[in-house]
This record gives C-alpha cells, structure tokens and sequence, in this order.
C-alpha cells in the first residue's frame, strides 16, 4: 500500500507540474525574443559572466554552518530522551554544548562572524 | 514486479544517474548539482529502509551541508565556469576500467562473505532508542565518544577559522609572492577537514 501510494504521488506530481507546463504552452499566446533569455538584474543589462571567484569569507560561514548543523543532530536524539534520562541527561548536553560555545566565542573573537 | 521493487530501482536509477551524470559533466559547478541527486536517493534508500533518523541526518549533513561547502569550494577556485577538458581516451578506459574492478571486487567480497545474525531481536532504529544509547554511562553506553565528538567540531571550527582569516589579514605585512604559495596548500587542509570531521 505504501509503496503503491508513492508511485501514484509520483505519477500525479509529474503530471501535475508537466501539465501545467504543456497547456500554457497550448493555449498561451508567447513571443520570442533575445531579451527574454537573459538573467534578471533590476533590469539592467548584465555585465560579464556570473562564474566569479567567491571571497574566501563565504566558505568560512558555511564550515560555521556544517559545524552547528553536525551539533543539532546530536541534539535531537538527546531532545527526544533527556526528560526520561533526567539530571545525567542535562549536565551531558551542558558539556557538549560548553565545548562548543568555546569554538563560537573563539570565532567571535576573530571576527569571523562579522560580514565583510 | 510489486510497487516496492518498482520504488527500489527508481532510486538506484536515481542514484546511479546522478552519480554517472556528476562524474561526466564538463563544468564542475554542475558536477556538484548533481551530486546533490545521488545524494538525495541515498537519504531515499534510507527511508526504504525504515532508517528514519538516517535519512533525516543523510538529507541535513550531506545535501545541506557538506554540498554546499562543496560548492563554495569550488566558488572559490579560478576558472569555475569553465569547460573541463576532454579527456584522453586512454585515460578514461583506464578509469573505467579501474572503477569496474573495484566494484566486481566489493561485489565478490560482500558475496563470499559469511555473514552471522547475532539471533537477538533487532533493536528499532528510533530517535529515542539512539539517544538513550547515546547518553548512557553504562558499560556500552556511547557517552564518551559523544562528548568526543564535540572536541572534533570545536577542533574543525577553529582550523578553519586559522586557515580563513589567515588568509585575509597578511595583505599588508606578507609579500604578495609568498601569499602565492600558499593559497593552494591551505585549500588543501580545508578539504581534509571537510572528510574528517562527518
């Protein structure tokens, strides 16, 4: 049944979408033109190619992010036991969490938080 | 062929397209994209499985996380949006070639292997049962490893703050030259850190 309900969502997603698509295609009145292909940018014409080097600040916030993110799926398991585990539970959390905030305070501190 | 055969082989076909498709594209921005698919039907053999908390972890870390970092990387790096050259056509047999050998020898070694139930009753993979695994102080208890873990992030977040910012402060005090060496030697350490630290 579950798998079989899968399918038919599958089957009724893609038809969705892609029909929607086909009968504008259909019905709509359309026009070609160069313009139209190109990216919008408050229209203004676009200026060279959007293949550009990132600042090197960008990869830093997302290893930040990768780090909290590995942090919060620690975090649920514990969310979803601590209250039958109790007091044990919390002074562990607190541990991992301390830890932790050592390396935000740390990045803080470098200003690695602040946006260039 | 029942409906959950049919589901099983769109995810392989998902998969494995997305695997192919990654490693044929000539732009590597479009490499990482579909890596992103591959991964995503993985999180999906995660949930045919029943391996709910899997799935969920497989979709944050690695579709949301490690892809992203992924791009970025490669963001970071001259010439992103160029074509890759082809090529040579001995080169890629030869790849071919040794991808198929690793995989017949993953096959024959899964296949000859003997593998023993341990005749318990199996364990549900829930939240629950994981945390309670987790935080137990018991002699199986996973405790340790656990606040472990949070010395190796706090060690990754530190690194690569260092490899960052020290990239960014030396344009006064160190000459451009030097500052040329370096660049590719620190990507390289981040990269290390990105493998280790999931």
């Amino acid at each position: 049944m579950g798998s079989a309900a899968l399918i038919l969502l599958i089957i009724v997603g893609i038809a969705f979408a892609g029909g929607g698509i086909l009968v504008s295609k259909a019905i709509a009145k359309t026009s070609k033109n160069k313009a139209k292909g190109e990216p919008y940018e408050c229209g203004v014409p676009t200026t060279g190619t959007s293949w550009i080097q990132f600042n090197v600040g960008y990869y830093l916030f997302a290893l930040i992010f990768l780090i909290f993110d590995v942090e919060l799926v620690f975090m649920y398991p514990w969310a979803v036991v601590v209250k039958s585990i109790g007091v044990v539970a919390l002074v562990e959390i607190i541990i991992f969490m301390f830890i932790l905030f050592m390396g935000l305070l740390y990045a803080w501190k470098k200003g690695a938080l602040k946006w260039m | 062929m029942d409906a959950r055969t049919i589901i099983f082989y769109l995810l392989a076909a998902t998969v494995i397209g997305g695997g192919l498709m990654a490693v044929t594209s000539r732009k590597i921005f479009r490499s990482a994209v579909f890596l992103l698919f591959s991964l995503i039907g993985i999180a999906g053999f995660y949930f045919f499985l029943d391996q709910e908390f899997i799935a969920a972890v497989q979709v944050v870390v690695y579709v949301g996380g490690i892809v992203v970092l992924i791009l970025f990387s490669i963001f970071l790096t001259h010439g992103s949006g160029e074509d890759m050259k082809k090529p040579a056509l001995g080169r890629a047999v030869f790849s071919a070639l040794a991808a198929a050998i690793g995989c017949v020898l993953t096959m024959y070694l899964i296949s000859e292997h003997t593998f023993q139930g341990s005749g318990k009753p199996a364990l549900e993979p829930s939240a629950g049962n994981i945390g309670a695994q987790m935080l137990s102080v018991t002699e199986y208890g996973f405790i340790l490893p656990f606040e472990v873990v949070s010395m190796l992030l706090l060690a990754a977040m530190i690194g690569c703050i260092v490899i960052a910012i020290k990239v960014k402060v030396p344009e006064q005090k160190v000459m451009p030259k030097i500052k040329e060496e370096t660049e590719p030697v620190e990507l390289e350490v981040v990269e290390e850190l990105k493998t280790e630290e999931v």
